[in-house]
């Protein structure tokens, strides 16, 4: 229930408190700054007058400090002041069933993603070469076919070339692969545990499928030179190949517990015991259940 | 039922004595003389209000020079000058200042504390601040540039070099540019380290990090960042002024130096300091939502984290302005995907204050109402910044109307919006008299028209090809009818600003009674009487939570026995 509540008992203060005296100097202080400055583009003798106000600003802002701060006293007036609210209902905001308001209490390790990124990455790599065999006669066709994707200056190129091998496109191809398979490893090992029923389908199968129908519908306008090449079929069943090998790697690895219900600080490995502390001091044991929305 | 051991105790019994009739003299003596951080805050506030007027006036003769071709309403060197000082006074004389006074006043009185930390320091600071306006503002008076007497900083808001160099940039406008910068700067440094000392050290029992008010856990990361960001401008001022001064060759690429460096370090200041305006508005929305949606805010925590996370990411993103001056894949590439970062904790703050709006009994006062619209149009700026972190995008749109569009978008939508909201929520504290709700509203309607109507229309504009600070353009560009509309809507704004400046003043004089705590809200500021006593709290308050002022109030149900 709110309260109207009149504070008769307040704490002990004085009939007078110290506070800062007013002072001019730092006003003196800061005009003669400006008018040191403002010298360069009028006259000498303003920068002149400028360094005196500065140099008299400082000396009554020092006397003024030293050895004691300067001080005035502030009488103390009481009144009484009441500290109420006309909303005297609190009403806790309830999640209906169908709301999905959960977070995973337990979850894949990273580690798991990372495991899974990397055999996926290794999987997918088949059905690729593959393509580049059948289709293409040359299994450097789809590595340079990625490696020429991070590189700006790869246009008006035969192939011939592509079906080559260049060491430099095989190293981009390398580290591009690599990089997005952790990423999109890591991405799984957070999401699997989200997603509902048959997760592995979901992750290894949908979203597959969807990030291909993004990335066809795009990249005519980011690199339409690379648009040009790709095959799209042999594109999803790489994807999927890697989806799926990643999805069941993640799988099989043990769930740990999530740190949802931790304090902030603690799961960001912040050592705070000050905080903690505080937190715990100021009231009677935290109540064991989830925070209240409030609505008047 | 609450007793004694109330959190916040008798601080909430005192309030200020009547103070005796004073000479109109004694009255300006006292605002001159004054160390405290209050009136500071308020001097700071009508300080930046005076020159948003100016900028504003600046505006619209911009505007009216844009509304039809081949237009000569002022002449191409006053309409060069009116966009340096527009921009210039905008970001340094309005946002900086204004929002440097809402912290000014609100952090000791939100933390528990009876002044800043370093009380002269804040005199100084902001005198130092004002100073360095008027010496700007001198240059129209005493500037001698290339045109005579009485010119003014001609050069843009970013002074590019190697415009700025003693053979295209004659006499003193450029100097007055650098020099009133500095010297403001200085200023602002002082604020800024006046509010970490006070937020690290002055809060009050039981104020721990995490029971901050969010506003107050803002504006220690603004000044953080003001700190970083100012040091580079300030630095690049002095080297400018060396070379026009002292023969340097910093900037001047044909003596071997390089007017590139002039862009990075201008824009390492530059883009950040978008951060440095636009963080404290969140942190008043993260203040005022919640109060008129009747709900605590949703995720402090992740806002915290977030409001950390902008101002770092903000520090590796200047050179997303430089995409068209020619850099390597590589740099394009690190500050496409730096500038997208950015898009995350943002992303963040959105959700969390829509999810604190969802459920709960929202309150369409003036205040809300500006907040609302800011989150909307937050949305559609980071939008067309995602867009222009795009470096082909950018190549194309690039010193065009959209980028005027977008930053603007920002700047208006989004920072004046919330200082608005700022300004209707707490001018009762600082006042004792509430802004008049009827006057707020059409306010509201009339700036949100016009602000749609100006820079929604401004985007098409720039997609069309129209260049940003050109003097005027031929009628068969096709963009004579949207700048019509740009302009009319620039107006429409102007009315908005008049009916607010009316507001204040009639309100001041015959607004209704504020009390203490007109918006049943939750922080310190609110258990002090309007306008709080010189001292602020008699004794110094203790709190256990977040919202103080709701456990008082439902002693019942308390925040600490969730936090």
């Amino acid at each position: 229930m709110a309260q109207t509540e009149t504070h008769k008992s307040e704490p002990v203060h004085g009939d007078r408190i110290h506070l800062p005296a007013p002072t001019h100097w730092p006003i003196i202080l800061a005009f003669g700054c400006t008018m040191a400055a403002a010298g360069l583009v009028t006259s000498l003798w303003v920068s002149v007058f400028g360094a005196v106000l500065m140099l008299t600003g400082c000396v009554g802002w020092f006397r003024q400090v030293l050895p004691h701060e300067s001080h005035e006293d502030v009488p103390v007036v009481v009144q009484t002041v009441t500290i109420t609210s006309t909303r005297r209902l609190v009403e806790r905001l309830k999640i209906a069933p169908e709301h999905r308001a959960h977070l995973p209490l337990e979850t894949y390790p990273v580690l798991s993603g990372i495991k899974g990124g990397i055999a996926g990455g290794i999987a997918m790599i088949f059905p690729a070469l593959i393509y580049g065999l059948i289709v293409q006669h040359s299994i450097w066709y789809p590595v340079n076919l990625l490696g020429g994707a991070g590189v700006a200056n790869w246009s008006h190129v035969t192939t011939a070339q592509i079906a080559s091998f260049h060491w430099s496109w095989l190293v981009i191809a390398i580290v591009i692969h690599g990089v997005t398979c952790l990423l999109v490893g890591l991405l799984y090992g957070a999401m699997l545990p989200m997603l509902p029923r048959h997760p592995v389908i979901l992750g290894g199968v949908l979203g597959p499928l969807l990030w291909t129908g993004l990335l066809h519908s795009t990249m005519g306008i980011i690199n339409p030179t690379l648009d040009a090449r790709i095959q799209w079929g042999w594109f999803v069943v790489s994807q999927v190949i890697f989806g799926v090998v990643a999805g069941l790697v993640v799988a099989r690895e043990g769930k740990i517990r999530t740190g949802g219900r931790l304090p902030f600080v603690a799961r960001m490995g912040i050592e705070a015991p000050g905080l903690m502390e505080s937190n715990l001091e100021a009231g009677p044991p935290r109540a064991q259940q989830p925070r209240n929305e409030e609505k008047h | 039922m609450a007793d004694q051991t109330l959190p916040i105790g008798g601080s909430l019994d005192i309030t200020p004595e009547r103070s005796e009739r004073q000479t109109l003299l004694e009255w300006l003596q006292a605002w001159v003389v004054t160390v405290d951080h209050k009136r500071l805050g308020i001097l700071y506030v009508v300080y930046s209000i005076f020159f948003l007027l100016v900028a504003g006036a600046e505006a619209l003769c911009i505007r009216i020079q844009l509304m039809i071709p081949n237009n000569h309403f002022v002449s191409p060197e006053t309409y060069n000058e009116l966009f340096t000082m527009h921009g210039t006074t905008m970001v340094f004389l309005v946002g900086m200042p204004i929002l440097f006074g809402f912290g000014n006043y609100l952090v000791p009185l939100m933390i528990g504390a009876r002044d800043m930390a370093f009380p002269r320091l804040n005199a100084f600071s902001f005198w130092l601040t004002a100073f360095g306006g008027l010496l700007l503002y001198y240059s129209f008076i005493g500037g001698f540039g290339l045109y005579g007497m009485g010119a003014a900083p001609d050069v843009g808001w970013f002074a590019y070099a190697p415009l700025t160099t003693k053979p295209f940039s004659v006499g003193h406008a450029t100097d007055y540019w650098a020099l009133a910068l500095i010297v403001s700067g200085f200023g602002t440094l002082g604020t800024a380290i006046n509010i970490i000392a006070t937020t690290l050290s002055m809060r009050c029992k039981g104020m721990t990090l995490l029971r901050m008010p969010l506003f107050v856990w803002l504006m220690l990361v603004v000044s953080a960042l003001t700190l970083i960001t100012i040091t580079p401008l300030t630095a690049a001022q002095v080297m400018l002024l060396i070379d026009r001064y002292l023969g340097g060759h910093f900037f001047d690429a044909q003596a071997g130096g390089s007017a590139i460096i002039w862009i990075h370090f201008f824009w390492i200041f530059g883009h950040p300091e978008v951060y440095v305006l636009v963080l404290p508005v969140f942190g008043v929305a993260s203040e005022i939502i919640p109060v008129f949606s009747r709900k605590a805010i949703f995720g402090y925590p992740a806002m915290v984290a977030a409001s950390a996370g902008i101002a770092f990411v903000s520090l590796g993103v200047w050179a997303h302005h430089m995409f068209t001056v020619g850099m390597t894949s590589v740099g394009n590439t690190f500050f496409v995907l730096s500038t997208m970062l950015v898009g995350i904790p943002t992303g963040i703050k959105i959700f969390n204050w829509l999810a604190t709006i969802w459920g709960g009994k929202v309150q369409f006062r003036v205040p809300m109402m500006f907040c609302v619209a800011f989150l909307f149009q937050f949305l559609i700026a980071g939008l067309t910044g995602i867009m222009l972190s795009v470096a082909p995008w950018d190549w194309q749109l690039h010193n065009s109307y959209f980028v005027i569009a977008h930053f603007h978008y920002v700047l208006v939508g989004a920072i004046i919006f919330n200082i608005f909201a700022a300004i209707y929520y707490w001018f009762p504290k600082v006042t004792g008299k509430m802004l008049s709700e009827t006057l707020g509203k059409w306010h509201f309607w009339l700036f949100f028209i016009g602000f749609h109507m100006t820079f929604d229309t401004m985007h098409f504009v720039g997609l069309l090809g129209m260049p940003r600070s050109i003097y005027t353009y031929e009628a068969n560009r096709g963009w004579n009818h949207l700048n019509m509309i740009v302009s009319i809507g620039a107006f429409i704004q102007g009315i908005a600003v008049l009916v607010f400046a009316f507001n204040m003043m009639h309100s001041l004089r015959k607004g209704k009674e504020a009390g203490n705590d007109p918006w049943d809200a939750w922080t310190l500021e609110w258990s002090t009487p309007s306008p709080p006593p010189e001292y602020n709290f008699a004794t110094d308050p203790e709190v256990y939570s977040r919202r103080p002022l709701w456990d008082i109030k439902h002693p019942d149900d308390p925040d600490w026995k969730y936090e």
